[in-house]
């Protein structure tokens, strides 16, 4: 770990024009640290300055009302995943947040962080390797090791992103706050993340003197079942060899709706709208779930030792939307 | 099934006498360690897996603020090529120094190569950066079977395959080879009327300690040399830092601190010297802590294997002839433990007609060290799994099969040995009776496994001595590192003597200077050797005490007895005295009472078990459960029943781990990718249910209270028995390790 100083941050308008000082890498800011520190002490990222985001006031509830869900960035992961109105009505969410790492992650690890944490590929964290991802020539997941990469989406840099918690965000519809020095924006979060071959270097379309300070999550309709799967090696802590965070809308088997999103196979939370397709106004049965998910992988692409991901995420699939029209 | 004796102290449960300093933090580990004036040592470590050193050139480090010394392996004392006396066998002193400090060649990712001492840990760190090595990169070897052909990259040039004593003209990466045999193997098998020959893999696995390797080391000025550490064995660090720094073994004292799990990983040393050397020069103590990296990359974890068995039996069940090639990567340097698995792989069976084979294969990684029966899981996974295969193909149930040939008192195993009195059968007994054999499997893609293993523990020295206090109680001085309890069932052992509670025993793990020798913890030895020392140095207490109430009573001294604590006069006077009472008066009797015992006992009588586990597997995503797991064993006696069932749930979760998930992953440049506890998945409660630990006993005549090492052979089943399971579960024989969920979905036809 390489010595910086630190800053308690006091406000949002104090922590953006720190940041508007530098590019990338030179400030950096931390709230839980989880993913942080350990990029830190393997000499991933040597920042000048961290600006401790805990200090700012206001950014760390959940208030839900008849619109939906506004979760400030700073809320930890436990407290999402215990909330007693998520866990009923925003299943997927709570279900997701509850997936990641372990009890002690979790109740330090934020939403912010969560959404905006780094990839676990193993050549992007070893820090004797010069990646596509850190300004270098390839991605040697290609023709290396590429057991926990990418299926879809890879080219050119094949990592997956790590977040649990986004794909359900985007199966939500949900959207999220942006402050930067020209004030506050909000995008989808379908939307802020970006896939590498628009921005090899990043997973995101933050720019880096702007910060994410709140997601709004509409409520969805009463009819609508929604749920995550993770398949992962062991219990905890893992991450998703694959997942699927899918929110549907049924009558009786029928699903009238269906919103289908993938984690751990691409380098974006990854939206199935092969799947969605093959499932919307469909009477769900073991055919129709089967085909859902042999549509959802029919144009993946693994690498060489990732081929079993495929047949994972298209199986997950089929047993999301078989469980949505379950009682 | 045995005599029952009854014990006051034996069998029970007492609280461990190192319990509370545990819970409440107060015991001190050696990354705890402090002393004034210490500098901190950070070991730099080669990026290649395989290159020359070209040249090193330490003086940017040295010329760093805050840096006191820097060491290569020039500050070794040159390493002739003659062989090191450690107790357990030779071992070459050039690889035993190589492997502490690089000197013309890094072998693995992660080989020391040159360690700095500076003012703080982060300036060591920093250090390390600032010394330049010129490596000439050469092609890595990762894999025994690549590593045997003959235009495979060498790793030493002055490596000879020495093979049934004789010795090779060019230079090889097979380091040995060796074959015992009994009986005919040709006419045993022409007798078989089902032969099954598989082959499997194994991959390379680590113990997993959580406490990462650490030593602070000082000399003084009279060359007194003193380092404190965590270790297995205070004596076998002593020997290993006499021949690597080439120091009188009288001028070493080491200082075992509580050590926070080895499981065999922390018998040899990698920072100990490195941490003595530091010291000598900057005259100053020294720590070196490893980090969590280190740990997997730059010490021994367990060979990967390849294995051949093969296995013949008549239609009625009779096993009647077993071969197997066992090859085992040694790491950068000889010394697998094929020899150990070879003696495993066929032990629990009474075979007439064997032949096995044993191959140790240098590849470019770290060099291998003991793992809880090293090198048995290997092999017990390849033979478990074709002796089920061989019940399935004969319709006989898996537990009969192994009824029916199970080996018993008397019978010889291939590498020479005769069982004395052994409990293989009653372990099957055991599983057999058990709820969980006998409860419904069938359920559509459940299934059921069984397993068996051989581990043959082991004897080797301990001393002891106990110093009567004038309360009753008594101080227990040993030289056992505590891993799992045995400062407890030690303890005990004495107690039951003495005819004391257990907590009226106080037992303290000392350092070199201050007991006589013993041997590590290892082998599964502690609770049998140290514990038969300190049984033995009870009687010797009980005995100087008889003398001193024959003082009392004027009364001759064979006319004194002990029995239940109370000593009593017998032939006469009607005189009777307690422990405790007597233990007051020693000062007016002639002076404090020692006793003392050293003890090298033989008959460590070797230890079986049988584990039955429900799996369910998960056919899309091809993860396996454990529902239900039972392992049966034979204890001997299990002195303190909480520690011995602790010893087996712990050892079948490192199996279940071994069997499902854990595996270093090389990349072809021989660079191990996942070398964190994140990447390297090790189980969590999360993966297991309740382990159901079944003790046996069937005393072990080599042992006053029949007492059997238990801590190694519950880790030897897991692997076979899971693998069993699923093929009872999906009908798909794994014969890779680890069975993950990329492997299953694959072998089930699903990719």
């Amino acid at each position: 770990m390489e010595k910086f100083s630190y800053v308690n941050a006091t406000s949002l308008k104090q922590v953006t024009s720190l940041l508007s000082d530098s590019g990338w890498g030179e400030i950096m800011m931390i709230a839980g640290g989880t993913d942080l520190l350990a990029e830190l002490k393997e000499y991933i990222e040597t920042p000048k300055t961290l600006i401790n985001l805990k200090t700012l006031p206001g950014m760390d509830s959940i208030s839900a009302d008849a619109s939906g869900l506004k979760i400030g960035a700073l809320t930890t992961v436990a407290e999402i995943a215990m909330h007693p109105t998520i866990q009923h009505h925003y299943t997927v969410l709570a279900q997701a947040a509850a997936s990641v790492a372990t009890p002690q992650i979790r109740n330090v690890g934020t939403l912010g962080g969560n959404l905006c944490q780094r990839p676990r590929c193993w050549y992007y964290r070893d820090e004797t390797v010069s990646c596509l991802k850190k300004g270098g020539d390839l991605c040697y997941a290609v023709e290396g090791l590429s057991k926990y990469h990418a299926i879809f989406g890879g080219d050119p840099v094949y990592i997956v992103h790590p977040s649990d918690i986004a794909p359900a965000l985007i199966a939500l519809n949900a959207s999220i706050k942006i402050v930067g020095p020209e004030g506050e924006k909000t995008i989808k979060v379908e939307e802020f993340f970006t896939l590498p071959a628009a921005n090899p270097f990043r997973e995101n379309v933050l720019e880096p003197n702007e910060i994410v300070v709140e997601v709004h999550v509409p409520k969805p309709n009463p009819n609508t079942k929604s749920l995550y799967l993770k398949a992962r090696e062991k219990g905890a802590p893992d991450f998703a060899l694959a997942s699927v965070a899918g929110v549907f809308e049924v009558m009786g088997r029928t699903c009238q709706a269906a919103s289908i999103v993938l984690g751990g196979v691409a380098p974006a939370p990854w939206r199935s709208t092969d799947a969605e397709t093959a499932l919307t106004g469909k009477m769900i049965n073991d055919s129709v779930s089967a085909k859902a998910g042999e549509e959802a992988v029919k144009n993946a692409q693994p690498l060489n030792d990732n081929e079993y991901k495929v047949t994972l995420t298209q199986n997950l699939i089929s047993r999301a939307a078989m469980m949505a029209v379950s009682k | 099934m045995s005599e029952k004796k009854e014990y006051k102290v034996i069998g029970t449960r007492p609280i461990r006498h190192d319990g509370v300093d545990k819970v409440t933090g107060r015991a001190i580990y050696g990354a705890d360690f402090q002393i004034t004036g210490l500098l901190h040592g950070r070991v730099l470590r080669s990026p290649h897996a395989h290159a020359r050193i070209v040249s090193i050139d330490t003086s940017r480090a040295e010329a760093h603020p805050g840096v006191k010394g820097v060491v290569t392996a020039e500050d070794l004392p040159a390493a002739e090529d003659k062989m090191a006396d450690l107790g357990e066998g030779a071992v070459s002193l050039k690889y035993l120094c190589d492997n502490i400090l690089a000197s013309d060649k890094a072998l693995y990712k992660g080989h020391a190569i040159a360690a700095v001492a500076a003012t703080s840990p982060h300036i060591a760190e920093e250090a390390c950066e600032l010394i330049d090595v010129e490596y000439e990169v050469l092609p890595p070897v990762l894999e025994v079977r690549q590593a045997m052909e003959s235009d495979a990259p060498i790793l030493h040039e002055n490596l000879r395959t020495s093979s049934l004593g004789e010795t090779g003209d060019k230079p090889s990466n097979i380091a040995s080879h060796f074959q015992h045999k009994k009986g005919d193997i040709d006419k045993g098998f022409d007798e078989a009327d089902v032969i099954i020959e598989r082959e499997f893999v194994t991959g390379t696995v680590h113990q997993g300690y959580i406490e990462p390797h650490n030593a602070t080391a000082l000399y003084n000025p009279d060359g007194q040399l003193t380092v404190w550490c965590s270790t297995q064995g205070a004596f076998t660090v002593r020997e290993q830092l006499a021949e690597i720094l080439q120091y009188p073994i009288s001028k070493i004292k080491v200082v075992p601190l509580e050590i926070g799990g080895g499981f065999g990983g922390k018998i040899n040393v990698y920072v100990k010297p490195v941490a003595a050397l530091l010291a000598k020069k900057t005259g100053k103590p020294v720590k070196v802590l490893m980090n969590r990296a280190d740990v997997f990359e730059g010490t021994g974890p367990t060979p990967a294997s390849y294995i051949t068995i093969k296995m013949g039996a008549t239609n009625d069940g009779k096993i009647t002839a077993a071969q197997t090639s066992l090859v085992f990567e040694a790491g950068a340097y000889p010394g697998s433990p094929v020899g150990a698995g070879a003696m495993c792989v066929f032990a629990p069976y009474n075979i007439e007609n064997v032949v096995i084979d044993g191959y140790d294969v240098v590849v470019n990684k770290p060099k291998t060290a003991p793992y809880r029966a090293p090198g048995a899981t290997n092999a017990a996974f390849g033979t478990e799994t074709v002796v089920d295969e061989l019940a399935e193909k004969l319709n006989i149930d898996p537990l009969e099969i192994r009824l029916m040939n199970g080996a018993k008192e008397g019978d010889r195993r291939a590498d020479g040995p005769v069982y004395p009195r052994i409990g293989f059968i009653e372990t099957l007994e055991a599983a057999k009776e058990h709820p969980h054999y006998a409860s419904p499997n069938g359920k559509k893609y459940h299934g059921r496994g069984i397993a068996s293993g051989f581990w043959f523990n082991i004897g080797l020295e301990s001393s002891v001595t106990i110093n009567v206090n004038p309360d009753g109680t008594v101080n227990l001085v040993e030289g056992s590192t505590d891993i799992g309890g045995t400062r407890a069932s030690i303890a005990m052992q004495a107690a039951e003597v003495l005819g004391i509670p257990a907590e009226s025993v106080n037992p303290t793990v000392v350092d070199t200077n201050s007991i006589g020798y013993t041997a590590v913890t290892g082998g599964s030895r502690t609770t049998y050797a140290t514990g038969y020392a300190a049984y033995e140095a009870a009687q010797d207490v009980v005995q100087q005490m008889k003398a001193r109430a024959a003082k009392l009573w004027d009364v001759d001294e064979d006319n004194v007895q002990f029995a239940d604590g109370e000593f009593s006069s017998i032939n006469g006077k009607e005189e009777q005295i307690s422990f405790r009472d007597l233990s007051a008066r020693l000062g007016e009797t002639g002076g404090p009472v020692i006793g003392r015992a050293t003890m090298n006992p033989a008959g460590a009588g070797g230890a079986f078990a049988t584990h039955v586990v429900d799996v369910e597997v998960d056919v899309d995503t091809g993860k396996v459960e454990i529902l239900r797991y039972t392992a049966t064993q034979d204890a001997g006696k299990a002195i303190h029943p909480s520690y011995v069932e602790g010893q087996i749930q712990g050892g079948v979760v490192q199996g279940i781990g071994w069997a499902l998930n854990e595996e270093y992953i090389y990349n072809d440049e021989g660079e191990m990718t996942n070398a964190s506890f994140l990447d390297y998945r090790m189980p969590t409660c999360l993966d297991l249910p309740m382990i159901d630990a079944v003790i046996v006993e069937v005393p072990n005549p080599g042992h006053p209270y029949g007492v059997r090492g238990v801590g190694e052979v519950p880790i030897v089943p897991p692997p076979a028995a899971i693998a069993n399971a699923i093929y009872d579960a999906v009908g798909i024989r794994m014969t890779e390790l680890p069975m993950s969920p990329d492997r299953l979905l694959k072998a089930m036809g699903k990719i």
